[in-house]
C-alpha cells in the first residue's frame, strides 16, 4: 500500500545514482474504475513532469524514486492540461462519499499498482491520514494500543467518490475545472436518494451547493429540493439561471413553489413564473394569493377529484390514466360538474366495490372539510381529532379548492426545535 | 396578483437587508463582549486619552480585514477554516486550529469571568452563578435554541449607547481629545504596550473573523453584491469602534487619575461602572450590570459553538446541533469542553475576574498576528479568488496591522527583560 503523501517531497534519482529533483506532484488521468497514475511533477511550477513510465521503483524506506532514465532525458517532457494533479486538486478537498452519503475531507490518496500501472484506489478519510500527514502516525497507534483500542484505517474506495466541483472565483464552473475533469460517467450523486442527496448538499457552501444541482436532473433536483429546508430551498433557486429554475419547480407540487417564490425577490419570482409552463404557473399564482397561514396558504392544488357520474370501475381507469403520486391518492375526491364537493372515496372502497357500481353509492357523504380561510392551528386540529391524512378545503360555495396533507400542516404549526427531533416519516 | 406582488416586495426589503447588510454589523457589535468592555475601560482608566490613537487605527484595520473575511466568503462560498485546509494542507491547518483553540479558550474563560463580575454586582456570589450559566448555555446549544437566544442577547448590546450619551455628558476636554486621536501619544511601559495588543486584540477577535466568513458564505451572496457587503463590513467596523471610542472617553474622565497604581492593576467591575455614572446616575452599576451580563452570556455561547463548527469543518468531521453525540463526539466535545474550561478557571477561588479577562484579550492579540497572516496569504490566491484578490490598500493597512502586533509583541518583550528602561 502506498500513500501519495508519502511519495510527496521523495527523492528523484536517476539511473546514474544522480539526483533529478524532488516530486511535488502526482498526477493522473481520469478512467473508470480508477484513474491511472501519468507521472511525477518536479519542479515547484510545475512545467516538469516525469512520465511514470521512466520510474522504476519507489523506496518507501529511503525515500526515493528510482529512474529507468538518466535525468538528461526526462526533462523535456511537458505537463499534460487533461491530466489531474492529486495535491493540488484532490488532496485535502471536500468529496462525497456516496457509499456513506456524507461529505468528508481527503486526508491522504492512495496508490496500488496493478497491471504494471499504478492506480488511484482510494481515498484516506480517517484520523490516521491525518496522523500520518503530521508524522505521527506510529505515535497514534501505540498510544491507541494503551487504550486498548485499534486505530482504524478509514478508506473509501475511489469508484464511490464523487469530487465536487469546486466554485470559481468567477462563479459557475468552467470547462477543464477540476472536479469535473476527475469524473468521467457523470455525478455519482444524482444516482443517491434525493433525501440522502438533500442532506449532503446541506453540508456544503452555496457555491458547491450550485455545482452540486448543476449535475442533477430536472426529475432528481425538484425531489432533492423538497427534501431541503425552505430557508436552503430559496437560496438555490434564487442563484439557479431562470430558464432552468422554472423548469425544476414545474416539476414540485405548486404549494412548494408558491412558499419558495414568496420569498424570492419580487423580479426574479415574476420571472421565473412566466418561464413555467402555463397552467403550473396559474396553480402557484392562485395559491400565491392566500396568506400563508391559512388552509388556503397551506394546500396543494394537486389532487384527485373525479366527477359524480362515473361507476367504480371507470374510477379506476381514471386513476390509471392520471397517475398520481403518492401523496395525493390517500383519498379520491367526488365533484359535481361546478366542483361542489360531493364526496369522498378511499382506494379500498374502490377496489372492493362491484365494478359497475356508481361511486355516489359507494362514496362517504358527510366529508370533514376546512374552509380556504381557517388558520393553520384549525386545520392541523380537524386532521388530528378525525385521524385524517389529508382534509379537502372548500370555498364559501362549497366548491373544493384544494387539500392539505397532514404533513404540510404539521411543518405549519410545530415548532423548528421539535421538528427536528421527530423522525422523518414524510 | 396585486397580493403576490404587495407579499413579495413586502419581503424582498426584509431579505437583501439582511442577508447582504447583516453578518458584519451583527458579528462586530456582538465582538463588544466582556473582554471588549473591559479593555476598553482600563485603556481609558490607565492611560485616560493616551491610547485613543489606536483605536483610529485599529478601525481602519477592522473595516479591511473584516472585508477580506467577507470577500473571502462571498468569492469562494466556503469558512475561513476550509480554505486554510485546502491551501495550506494538514501541517499548517493544526497550527492555526491550535491557535484558535487557545484563543478561543481564554476567550470563553473571559466570557465567564464577565458573566460572574456583572452578577457580583447584584450580590450573587460566582459559585452560584457561572455553574448555573454554563449549564443553561450548554443546554441551550444542545436544544438548538440558541438563534432564539442570541437575537434576544444581541438587543442587551443596545444599553452600552449609554456610554455615548455618558462619554458626552461628562464634559470632556473636546481639546485634549481630538488631540490624542489624531497625534499617537504612546507611553514607554510595559503595560501599555500590553494593553494595546489586548485593544487590537479584543477589537479584531480572531474568532469574529472565522464566524463572520462563514456566516457570508453561508448566505451565498453573489459576487455582484460585494459593494453591499464591503459597506456592512465598513459600518460595522465604524459603529463598533464609536462605541469603543466613548467607553474609554467616559472611563478616562471618571476614573483616570482618581485610582492609585495599585487599585489600577487590580480592578473590579464596581471601579468600570463608574464611567456610566454621568448618563444615568446612580443607576450605573445596573446597567453596567446588565450590559455586561447580556455580552457575556452572548459571547459565551457563540464562542464555543462557532469553535467546534470552524475545527470540525477544517477536519471534515461530523458536525452540527442536529447530529447525535455518538456522530459527532469531536464537535460535542469541543464546545462542551470549552465551556467547561471556561467555567471551571471562573471558579478557581480568588482568581481576579478583571485580570483575567485582560489577559485573554492579550493572548488574543498575539494570535491575531498568525492568523491575519493566514489570511493574508489566501486573500493574494489567485487559484483562489480569481480577480477578486487583495488590492494594494488591503494589503498595506492588513499588513501593516501584522507589523503593529509583531512590533508591540516586541516591544513588550523587551521591557519585559529586567533591568530594561522601559520597565516600571
Amino acid at each position: 500500500m502506498l500513500f501519495l503523501t508519502e511519495i510527496l517531497g521523495a527523492e528523484v534519482i536517476d539511473v546514474r545514482q544522480r539526483r533529478a529533483g524532488t516530486v511535488r506532484d502526482v498526477t493522473v488521468r481520469v478512467q473508470e474504475p480508477y484513474p491511472v497514475v501519468t507521472g511525477l511533477v518536479t519542479s515547484r511550477r510545475g512545467e516538469l513532469v516525469i512520465p511514470w513510465s521512466r520510474v522504476r521503483s519507489f523506496a518507501a524506506a529511503t525515500r526515493e524514486v528510482a529512474l529507468r532514465t538518466s535525468r538528461e532525458e526526462v526533462e523535456h517532457y511537458q505537463a499534460d492540461p487533461r491530466d489531474v494533479w492529486l495535491a493540488r486538486d484532490v488532496l485535502d478537498k471536500q468529496v462525497v462519499d456516496t457509499d456513506g452519503r456524507r461529505v468528508v475531507r481527503v486526508n491522504d490518496l492512495q496508490l496500488a499498482e496493478s497491471g504494471g500501472s499504478m492506480l488511484l484506489v482510494g481515498a484516506d478519510i480517517g484520523l490516521r491520514g491525518i496522523l500520518r500527514r503530521l508524522g505521527i502516525e506510529g505515535v497514534g497507534k501505540s498510544l491507541a494500543r494503551l487504550f486498548g483500542r485499534d486505530l482504524p484505517m478509514v478508506l473509501v474506495s475511489w469508484d464511490v467518490v464523487d469530487p465536487i466541483a469546486q466554485g470559481t472565483a468567477e462563479g459557475g464552473a468552467p470547462p477543464g475545472d477540476d472536479a469535473v475533469r476527475l469524473r468521467i460517467s457523470g455525478s455519482r450523486i444524482a444516482k443517491l436518494h434525493p433525501a440522502d442527496i438533500a442532506d449532503i448538499v446541506e453540508e456544503l457552501g452555496a457555491k458547491e451547493r450550485r455545482a452540486v444541482f448543476d449535475t442533477l436532473t430536472e426529475e432528481v433536483a425538484a425531489d432533492t429540493l423538497e427534501e431541503m429546508e425552505l430557508e436552503d430551498q430559496v437560496s438555490v433557486i434564487e442563484h439557479m439561471d431562470a430558464e432552468r429554475a422554472s423548469d425544476i419547480l414545474e416539476e414540485m407540487p405548486p404549494d412548494e413553489v408558491a412558499d419558495i417564490l414568496t420569498e424570492l425577490p419580487e423580479d426574479r419570482a415574476q420571472q421565473i413564473l412566466g418561464l413555467m409552463e402555463k397552467e403550473e404557473a396559474e396553480d402557484v399564482q392562485e395559491l400565491l394569493a392566500y396568506e400563508e397561514d391559512t388552509a388556503g396558504g397551506l394546500m396543494t392544488t394537486e389532487y384527485v377529484a373525479v366527477p359524480d357520474s362515473l361507476t367504480a370501475q371507470e374510477t379506476i381507469e381514471t386513476l390509471r390514466r392520471m397517475e398520481p403520486e403518492a401523496e395525493q391518492i390517500y383519498y379520491v375526491f367526488v365533484v359535481d360538474p361546478e366542483e361542489h364537493l360531493q364526496g369522498v372515496l378511499s382506494l379500498r372502497d374502490l377496489i372492493v366495490a362491484p365494478p359497475e357500481k356508481p361511486i355516489r353509492d359507494i362514496m362517504i357523504r358527510n366529508v370533514v372539510t376546512v374552509r380556504v380561510e381557517d388558520g393553520q392551528k384549525e386545520v392541523a386540529a380537524v386532521l388530528s381529532k378525525y385521524n385524517l391524512l389529508a382534509v379537502p378545503v372548500v370555498d364559501q360555495e362549497y366548491r373544493l379548492q384544494g387539500v392539505v396533507t397532514v404533513d404540510d400542516a404539521l411543518d405549519a404549526v410545530l415548532p423548528e426545535s421539535v421538528k427536528r427531533k421527530l423522525p422523518r416519516v414524510f | 396578483m396585486d397580493r403576490l406582488i404587495g407579499r413579495l416586495r413586502r419581503f424582498r426589503r426584509i431579505f437583501i437587508l439582511l442577508a447582504v447588510i447583516g453578518p458584519g454589523l451583527i458579528t462586530t457589535n456582538a465582538g463588544n463582549d466582556a473582554g471588549a468592555i473591559a479593555t476598553y475601560s482600563q485603556a481609558g482608566a490607565e492611560f485616560g486619552f493616551r491610547m485613543l490613537w489606536i483605536l483610529v487605527v485599529i478601525t481602519i484595520s477592522l473595516a479591511v480585514v473584516n472585508e477580506m473575511a467577507s470577500r473571502m466568503g462571498v468569492v469562494t462560498g466556503k469558512g475561513l477554516a476550509d480554505l486554510i485546509r485546502e491551501r495550506f494542507g494538514v501541517r499548517g491547518t493544526v497550527f492555526a486550529m491550535l491557535m484558535l483553540l487557545v484563543a478561543n479558550a481564554v476567550t470563553t474563560m473571559a466570557e465567564f469571568a464577565g458573566v460572574a463580575a456583572a452578577l457580583q454586582l447584584f450580590g450573587v456570589p460566582k459559585y452560584v452563578t457561572v455553574p448555573v450559566v454554563a449549564t443553561l448555555v450548554w443546554l441551550l446549544i444542545v436544544r438548538g435554541s440558541y438563534p432564539v437566544v442570541e437575537k434576544v442577547l444581541l438587543s442587551i448590546g443596545v444599553v452600552y449607547l449609554a456610554y455615548i450619551v455618558s462619554g458626552i455628558n461628562s464634559h470632556p476636554d473636546w481639546g485634549a481629545v481630538i488631540k490624542s486621536t489624531v497625534l499617537p501619544q504612546p507611553v514607554a511601559s510595559l503595560g501599555y504596550f500590553l494593553l494595546a495588543i489586548g485593544l487590537i486584540g479584543t477589537t479584531i477577535a480572531p474568532w469574529m473573523l472565522f464566524y463572520l466568513q462563514s456566516s457570508v458564505a453561508e448566505k451565498g451572496i453573489p459576487n455582484e453584491q460585494l459593494p453591499y457587503s464591503r459597506a456592512d463590513a465598513v459600518a460595522g467596523a465604524i459603529f463598533a469602534d464609536l462605541v469603543a471610542f466613548f467607553i474609554i472617553v467616559a472611563a478616562a474622565v471618571a476614573i483616570h487619575g482618581t485610582l492609585s497604581p495599585d487599585r489600577l492593576a487590580n480592578m473590579q467591575a464596581a471601579d468600570y461602572a463608574r464611567a456610566l455614572q454621568p448618563a444615568v446616575g446612580p443607576a450605573a452599576f445596573v446597567l453596567f450590570g446588565i450590559g455586561l451580563f447580556g455580552a457575556s452570556l452572548l459571547s459565551a455561547g457563540v464562542v464555543p459553538l462557532s469553535t467546534a463548527y470552524t475545527v470540525t469543518e477544517a477536519f471534515g468531521w461530523e458536525r452540527g446541533v442536529g447530529q447525535r453525540l455518538a456522530e459527532a463526539p469531536v464537535f460535542f466535545g469541543i464546545f462542551t469542553g470549552l465551556i467547561a474550561i471556561g467555567a471551571l478557571a471562573v471558579l478557581i477561588p480568588g482568581v481576579p475576574l478583571v485580570q483575567m479577562i485582560l489577559l485573554s484579550q492579550e493572548i488574543n492579540g498575539l494570535i491575531l498576528a498568525a492568523i491575519l497572516i493566514y489570511m493574508i496569504v489566501l486573500v493574494n490566491d489567485r487559484r483562489i479568488m480569481g480577480r477578486y484578490v487583495n488590492g494594494r490598500l488591503a494589503n498595506v493597512v492588513s499588513g501593516a496591522t501584522v507589523v503593529l502586533l509583531v512590533g508591540l509583541i516586541a516591544l513588550f518583550l523587551f521591557s519585559a527583560v529586567p533591568g530594561s528602561p522601559l520597565r516600571g
